[in-house]
């Protein structure tokens, strides 16, 4: 995996392309994450003036993957290509309008909602583009948050919490408002909730948007760093990012165009 | 369930201005509850305590007469003395006294005097607790079995807020009269202070003689009073005997002591109806800035909060994080509510005793505390439904940017 690799400012990431059937057809040893010929629809409401019909938007068009267990894997495209789509659509956020979703070996479309809160809760971190801190919660008790429905002692969840601040490099600013750090700290923050929890699937949608080039690759690569042998998923549009995946998925207009690997 | 205690309480502190703004609201519609209570309670007790202080079972009057602190009273009983007289044959009564009310002039100089409540009184409303002084020396003299020419007593109890205001004592002396100038004629010695009276009427009261009274204000001739008052044989059913009163005397209102008190708060319908209103406008008003306050958090967290969502916390937990701080402000606005009603019970009591006369008015037993708190918390309740609906509809995850 290319956990230590990071772009510099000339280097251009390469992706060695692979054929779409080769990927549906190399089983992994230990697959984390599969979908299975995925379409999503929005519907968007009246298509027009006058128009009493809805009008539907396909964001994934039959899109169709695998995740092996601890790979690092990129969803890039451009704005609306269907990434952040896809990468809900795993979460368990977005029901998929056909296809099917597969996560450590779970159906997610036999779930409930709230059987999908659970599987979240249990298994997979959460990384958003726009952090979504409690802006009256300290990092350490944002970090704790996802802790307090697994029954873990609030004690335990202090410790816990501080380790990951320690982690992502925030342990002198543990007890700051997500007001009172920069864009770059709320990130890692962010981070550290996303992983406190311990889940073995992260999925970070647009990490580095809200952030400036070089706190973006700085964040990223920590993201891949500290999330270790865990399956990552990170839905970007910033090329750069894809030097710290083990792949890339490049989606457009809500299907996959290449699939491939970073190439060193 | 404590780390949403706990996390609420973080919240409520982090926003300190809304926070502030939304418990005063509150506090002050508790307030407006618990005073509104305290006066509604202290205007019924003081008005049983003070007809159980004038020990009369039946009260009869007519239409019109109305009770004002300046002694404006109708006198509409006529014949008086001869109506008692009847209903004192009866078996089933045991006294029956008419009792007038009259507004009459008092000073200790003839070019000052002021207008205060004069009530007369026969022999049977003589037995006053007196703080000062022996009291009337003999009974009602002057009736002479309506012939008005006994010997006139010349003397007069006052309450304590009369004898302060005109600086006299027992032995004093004051002029009384219906008017300015007829009081210069009548002097009257002071031989006693007692509130008994002017604790039933809430208003500077001086008691003499019934004919007395009748005599100083010109009506013997008819001899006028507001009540007749009656009390029962004993073992006589106050309301049965009040009914066959009213059967025998179709063109009085003959009530018992109870009914009387209701007909007195009846007239006073209007100003209860608007009180009232005021309270339920600041309910609605604490209710509304609650919910509404709650809702904006709701609604401007609702990303925060599907991002919560997203990484697994449940929609209850999330409605609780939101809710509880509605019942945290509820609570906090309750008891700010609470310990203020004290206090203004006090100011407000000072005010309504030189309003209305009546010391004691405002009673904040601790029902009154309890309902304030109840208000309170409903408050808080009702903002944390709304704003938990308001989570759990708005907390979505697909609110979240894709």
């Amino acid at each position: 995996m290319a956990r230590d690799s990071s772009p510099t400012e000339n280097e251009r990431p390469r992706v060695r392309p692979v054929s779409d059937s080769a990927d549906r057809t190399a089983e992994p040893s230990s697959v984390a994450v599969r979908c299975d010929g995925v379409t999503h629809e929005y519907g968007t409401g009246s298509s027009g003036v006058g128009s009493t019909a809805s009008r539907t938007v396909t964001a994934l068009r039959d899109v169709s993957f695998k995740v092996a267990t601890g790979d690092v894997v990129g969803l890039v495209g451009p704005s609306g290509s269907g990434k952040s789509t896809a990468l809900h659509v795993i979460g368990g956020l977005l029901e998929p309008s056909d296809g099917t979703v597969d996560v450590l070996g779970t159906d997610l479309t036999a779930l409930s909602e709230t059987q999908r809160t659970r599987l979240r809760r249990d298994h997979i971190g959460f990384v958003f583009q726009q952090f979504h801190l409690l802006p009256a919660l300290s990092a350490r008790d944002n970090v704790a948050l996802p802790l307090i429905e697994r029954g873990v002692s609030r004690g335990e969840r202090q410790r816990r919490a501080a380790e990951l601040l320690e982690q992502v490099g925030l342990d002198d600013r543990m007890d700051h408002l997500p007001s009172e750090l920069s864009g770059g700290e709320q990130q890692r923050v962010a981070i550290a909730r996303a992983l406190v929890a311990d889940p073995e699937v992260v999925l970070a949608d647009e990490p580095t948007g809200e952030l400036d080039t070089g706190t973006g690759a700085q964040v990223l690569e920590l993201l891949v760093d500290v999330a270790d042998e865990r399956t990552v998923l990170v839905a970007t549009h910033d090329e750069r990012a894809m030097a710290v995946t083990d792949r890339v998925l490049r989606l457009l207009d809500g299907e996959i165009r290449e699939t491939g690997q970073f190439n060193e | 369930m404590r780390a949403i205690a706990r996390l609420t309480l973080r919240q409520v502190r982090h926003e300190r201005g809304r926070t502030v703004f939304v418990v005063l609201s509150i506090a002050l519609a508790v307030l407006a509850v618990t005073l509104l209570a305290s006066v509604g309670l202290g205007v019924l007790q003081t008005g049983e305590e003070r007809f159980d202080r004038a020990g009369q079972d039946i009260w009869i009057t007519a239409d019109g007469v109305e009770l004002t602190a300046t002694g404006g009273i109708e006198n509409p009983i006529t014949d008086s003395h001869r109506l008692a007289a009847d209903l004192e044959r009866r078996d089933d009564v045991r006294t029956a006294s008419p009792l007038a009310f009259h507004g009459v002039y008092v000073g200790t100089e003839p070019d000052d005097l002021e207008l205060v409540t004069g009530l007369g009184v026969p022999n049977t409303h003589g037995d006053l607790s007196l703080e000062r002084g022996t009291g009337f020396s003999e009974g009602d003299s002057h009736y002479a079995n309506g012939t008005y020419d006994g010997p006139m007593s010349q003397e007069i109890l006052i309450d304590p807020q009369t004898a302060d205001r005109f600086d006299v004592d027992v032995g004093d002396t004051l002029y009384v009269g219906s008017s300015r100038s007829s009081a210069t004629e009548r002097e009257f010695e002071v031989v006693g202070i007692s509130d008994a009276y002017s604790q039933f009427l809430g208003s500077s009261t001086v008691t003499m003689p019934l004919s007395e009274l009748q005599t100083v204000t010109g009506t013997t001739g008819t001899d006028r009073a507001t009540y007749v008052t009656v009390t029962t044989a004993e073992g006589a059913n106050r309301a049965a005997v009040s009914e066959s009163i009213q059967q025998s005397y179709p063109e009085y209102d003959v009530r018992t002591s109870e009914k009387q008190f209701e007909s007195l708060l009846s007239e006073y319908l209007l100003v209860l109806a608007s009180g009232a209103t005021l309270v339920v406008l600041a309910l609605i008003a604490g209710v509304a800035l609650t919910v509404n306050t709650l809702v904006l958090v709701a609604v401007q967290q609702r990303e925060e909060l599907a991002a919560l969502r997203a990484i697994g916390l449940s929609r209850g937990f999330l409605a609780g994080l939101v809710g509880g701080q509605g019942l945290t402000l509820g609570l906090i606005g309750g008891l700010l509510g609470l310990l203020a009603t004290p206090v203004f019970a006090f100011g407000l009591d000072r005010v309504a005793a030189r309003v209305v006369g009546f010391d004691d008015l405002l009673r904040t037993p601790p029902e009154v505390y309890v309902g304030g708190l109840v208000i309170a918390v409903g408050i808080g309740t009702l903002g944390a439904i709304v704003a938990g609906w308001r989570v759990a509809r708005d907390a979505r995850v697909d609110t979240l940017h894709v």
